[in-house]
């Protein structure tokens, strides 16, 4: 082997050349703070990916979270939108005089309930038939199709009760 | 001691850990692969890994041959992906170089073919070392510049010191062959 080794002297020596290599000045001052970094960012990484395995269909909940572990100011101003969200509900819930407006403003011929009939609706729609009234009790006229044919609006059906 | 307390998540711990063998680390991943911003990353890496898997380290070897196996086997994969993309980034020779016996003799001695520089020997021992199988560079590298013994190496590589010589053999032989005309 010592021949062999006496044989490889001259590669030893320009092998001596690589032990020369070196990385720029200071790289190694931040080298283990890069790796501290990057394994505490994997754990947070780990973290939110079990959060989503637990909530699958709301990872929509998890992202939120996830933003909001990233950027203290996001949470702050969500949490500022909750309390504002809940003085609101608190306010509103409170608040006696306050009653459903209609969804829609109705003239003085449809007010009543109880006088809703097709001829009071739009022509059109009377003329199909259609009404919408939550009235069980409707003077059920037969209406004009557009064919010139009367369609009653219900035909009289009688049951026989059978005697048991 | 540090082991333990890095096993049991202690980050300061592993700080320490990865101070101490931060640059033989770099050193060994950059010399098998001739590139400062692959090694960046593969030492970066091994040690994360090993940070990883820091719980199913048993003790049967050193924490630093088994951080060693780790950033072999992570740069070996590297590389083999890497096969035909080969790109040198080489770390500057540092101030020293100029003064190194053996260095001045093999520069002072002239080729006799032409006369070289030291930029352009360190490109030429790059380029001839990227020539050679891994498993052969990285006996080489091992061996005869970080300076290890054969039994260190065949820990580190898990084959048995017969295995090491004989590689290491080849792999000069190799070597010698590709750098002839730089060698006396």
């Amino acid at each position: 082997m010592n021949e062999n080794e006496d044989n490889f002297e001259s590669l030893r020596r320009l092998m001596v050349l690589k032990q020369h290599e070196t990385p720029p000045p200071g790289y190694f001052n931040n080298f283990s703070g890069q790796v501290l970094r990057r394994i505490r960012a994997g754990e947070n990484v780990e973290s939110a990916t079990l959060l989503e395995r637990l909530f699958g269909p709301l990872s929509g909940i998890a992202k939120l979270l996830k933003a909001l572990d990233a950027k203290p100011v996001f949470a702050s101003g969500f949490a500022g939108a909750l309390c504002l969200l809940l003085l609101f509900g608190i306010v509103s819930a409170e608040r006696p005089d306050l009653t459903p407006q209609p969804m829609l403003q109705a003239d003085a011929t449809t007010t009543s309930l109880a006088a809703l009939s097709p001829t009071a609706l739009s022509p059109s729609a009377s003329q199909m038939g259609i009404v919408s009234s939550t009235n069980p009790v409707l003077n059920l006229q037969a209406v004009a199709s557009n064919f010139g044919q009367q369609i009653p609006l219900a035909q009289p059906v009688s049951f026989k009760i059978p005697n048991f | 001691m540090l082991v333990q307390q890095a096993r049991r998540g202690d980050l300061e711990a592993y700080d320490e850990l990865i101070r101490r063998y931060q640059e033989r680390i770099y050193a060994t991943v950059y010399h098998m692969t001739a590139n400062h911003e692959d090694a960046n990353d593969l030492a970066q890496e091994s040690f994360i890994k090993a940070y990883q898997a820091l719980k199913s380290f048993k003790g049967g070897s050193s924490f630093y041959t088994w951080l060693y196996r780790i950033a072999v086997n992570k740069t070996i994969n590297f590389l083999k992906q890497r096969k035909n993309r080969i790109h040198l980034s080489l770390n500057d020779l540092d101030f020293n170089t100029e003064h190194n016996p053996d260095l001045v003799a093999l520069i002072s001695e002239k080729t006799p073919h032409r006369e070289v520089n030291l930029a352009e020997l360190q490109e030429k021992l790059n380029a001839a070392l990227l020539k050679l199988s891994e498993p052969h560079r990285l006996v080489v590298v091992l061996h005869d510049v970080q300076g290890m013994s054969h039994d260190e190496i065949a820990k580190i590589m898990e084959c048995n010191i017969g295995t090491v010589r004989s590689r290491l053999f080849y792999a000069r032989q190799q070597l010698q062959a590709l750098l002839a005309d730089y060698l006396k």
